[in-house]
């Protein structure tokens, strides 16, 4: 998995790789040591048992051995022989051989015992061999005890990390599940649970805490746009009342009247712009998420009369393609708002002579215009108050606005610059 | 004709008052909740207008009040609010009409105007200035006897500028009461003298004087002189 461009694995691929390379590490290390000590200990019992074994011919057989016995003692015995006095040799010695096996049919290795013995006061040499096992067998053996084992151990480790990470990560990654799923302006209850691990439940109380200050703060804002915008709608009523009051006096001159009338224009843009603020926050509150059937044809034909006036200033033709019966749940008062902006959006930012395309079938509606004769930037298009065109008299409202009602109501809504026209289509 | 505002903003009371003398109503104010109870249990007016928000009481307990006290006054709420719910509940309350601030107050004459009309002169519903008559009902005007073809929105046009009669309008002003629900959305007041243009024609075609005068060009008045 990337994730922000870096390699991102699972919590447990990464613990069972840990646990598999120290198993190696020990295990490189363990068996060449474990093959050592097997060889030194099993030299040990070898070389005991052969001083044993001349303690017992000292012992049992010197006393009652003859000088004529020593040739059938050496062809009874196979691997204690009586040879011939060595020079030299003045105590215990112990060597490795290897010696033709003629049952085996090859080299077998041996340890060997040969010490100074005296029989009957002629001084001989005592000759024992015991029969070791092959050190290419050992080794064999240890590697496949080891990989055995080793195997054994992994899978283990594999299961018990498995089961013991499932049940024990599982509020963590339920809690994760639940971070995803939440979003600031959905009003979903998103307690976290308490569970019996401390570290779990002290991150479970932690997001449980950002996530209530978060939407406390996020909760504030917005009533806060709301009562602003509230507020505001008082002085703007008094401003236009004793705007309208002056504009009466008859000794208002012409200039005079020029300046009221734009104050009044100007006034009439903030309670706009007011009514929009409080619009976008009252969606975000879902204050309209009452649900109708409603037919958006009918809708926009309702409207079509007032906008073909508003364009006819401009010399701006609309051609309408409506499905007819086009029903669509939503909130009958948003589906207004949202064609009144779209249709507003296409005449504001249209040209002398332009055109307007409304096309509405079962699963889209596309309104098209002409304009500028580029691609609006789509980055910053929906948000608030970014205005493509800072000379116009749109509050930069009306593309957010769309957006949040399709938003609202889980609708796409798509930006396009194609054949001379501005695209909006919104996809139900 | 008398008419009560109840309303705590005292700018705005003074404004409706001096916008609506000129048009001889009478005008008393009550600022606070209990000024208001008084005035209603004392006294009949011709039309009450209530503010909801008042510092000391709910607007909705005056409506409540008044009902009560089985007075037959048309009632206009004028507030901040816009909910569709405190309309109906306005609405079912007794209210007649609803007003949202900001108003303009031409606008606000013809509300008063048209509801006084429709509570005290039950089914006659024409308005006559010399020889022009509207009837209000059948949506139709007669310049003396005759009768003269008007779109709905230019007897809606001739009724707002008789109403408003010696007042001068700013274009917005006539353009937000031509477009009613949509008038958040003008950014353009050019079709109002599209409107206006042919008003007039038609009047001067069958023969009335002309009494709407351009004001600047940027304003009209319906003139009586």
């Amino acid at each position: 998995m990337v994730t922000n461009g870096i390699m991102t694995e699972k919590l447990l691929h990464k613990t069972l790789k840990y646990y598999l390379s120290f198993s190696l590490l020990v295990m490189l290390l363990a068996a060449p040591l474990f093959y050592f000590v097997t060889q030194f200990l099993y030299l040990e019992e070898a070389d005991e048992g052969l001083v044993l074994l001349k303690k017992e011919f000292i012992e049992n057989s010197i006393p009652k051995l003859k000088e004529n016995d020593i040739e059938v003692w050496n062809k009874l015995n196979r691997n204690v022989k009586i040879n011939k006095v060595q020079e030299n040799l003045k105590e215990d010695t112990f060597f490795y051989k290897k010696y033709y096996d003629t049952l085996d049919v090859e080299n077998e290795p041996y340890r060997v015992l040969v010490s100074p013995v005296t029989i009957n006061g002629k001084d001989y040499t005592f000759f024992a061999r015991t029969n070791l096992v092959e050190k290419k067998d050992l080794i064999v053996s240890i590697i496949i005890l080891f990989v055995v084992i080793i195997a054994i151990l992994l899978i283990g480790l594999f299961i018990i990390t498995k089961r013991v990470s499932l049940t024990l990560w599982k509020p963590f990654y339920e809690t994760l599940e639940q971070i995803e799923r939440f979003e600031i302006d959905k009003n979903l209850d998103s307690k976290l649970t308490t569970n019996n691990i401390e570290e779990f439940n002290r991150l479970n109380l932690a997001i449980n805490k950002l996530i209530k200050k978060n939407t406390l703060i996020y909760k504030s804002q917005e009533e806060f746009i709301e009562n602003a915008a509230h507020e505001l709608q008082t002085p703007i009523a008094i401003f236009k009342g004793k705007l309208e009051t002056l504009l009466q006096r008859s000794d208002v001159t012409e200039e005079q009247f020029e300046i009221l009338d734009k104050l009044n224009d100007t006034a009439t843009r903030l309670n706009r712009l007011n009514k929009n603020l409080l619009l976008l926050s009252k969606i975000e509150s879902k204050q309209y998420n009452i649900l109708e059937d409603v037919f958006l044809d009918v809708v926009i034909t309702n409207q079509l009369d007032f906008f073909k006036e508003q364009a006819f200033a401009k010399n701006i033709s609309i051609a309408t393609n409506l499905e007819s019966g086009t029903l669509i749940r939503t909130n009958p008062f948003l589906s207004e708002i949202l064609i009144s902006n779209l249709f507003l959006n296409t005449i504001n930012h249209n040209i002398i002579n332009g055109i307007i395309n409304v096309v509405l079938d079962k699963n889209s509606l596309i309104f098209s215009n002409t304009g500028i004769p580029k691609s609006l930037e789509i980055n910053k298009l929906f948000e608030r108050f970014s205005k493509v065109n800072p000379s116009s008299k749109g509050n930069g409202l009306g593309l957010s606005i769309i957006k949040k009602i399709a938003d609202n109501n889980q609708w796409n809504v798509i930006y396009n610059f194609k054949d001379n026209l501005h695209i909006f289509e919104i996809r139900f | 004709m008398k008419i009560l505002i109840i309303e705590d903003e005292i700018d705005i009371a003074t404004s409706i008052k001096s916008y609506l003398k000129a048009n001889d109503i009478h005008c008393e104010t009550a600022s606070k909740f209990e000024t208001a109870l008084d005035k209603i249990t004392m006294y009949d007016y011709d039309c009450i207008l209530v503010d909801l928000m008042l510092p000391d009481g709910d607007g909705f307990n005056i409506l409540k009040e008044l009902k009560s006290l089985n007075k037959s006054e048309g009632i206009i709420i004028i507030s901040a609010k816009e909910t569709l719910e405190t309309k109906i509940e306005g609405f079912n309350l007794g209210a007649d009409d609803y007003l949202t601030k900001p108003f303009h107050l031409s606008e606000l004459l013809v509300r008063i105007q048209a509801l006084v009309r429709r509570k005290k002169f039950n089914g006659n519903n024409k308005i006559g200035f010399n020889e022009i008559e509207v009837d209000t009902l059948a949506k139709s005007v007669k310049i003396g006897e005759k009768k003269i073809e008007c779109t709905k929105k230019e007897i809606d046009l001739l009724l707002f500028l008789i109403g408003n009669k010696n007042k001068v309008l700013s274009k917005s002003a006539i353009a937000e009461h031509l477009s009613g629900d949509m008038a958040d959305m003008l950014d353009n007041h050019d079709f109002v003298y599209a409107h206006i243009k042919n008003l007039k024609k038609k009047l001067s075609d069958a023969g009335s004087n002309d009494y709407i005068k351009s004001i600047y060009g940027i304003g009209y008045k319906w003139n009586n002189d």
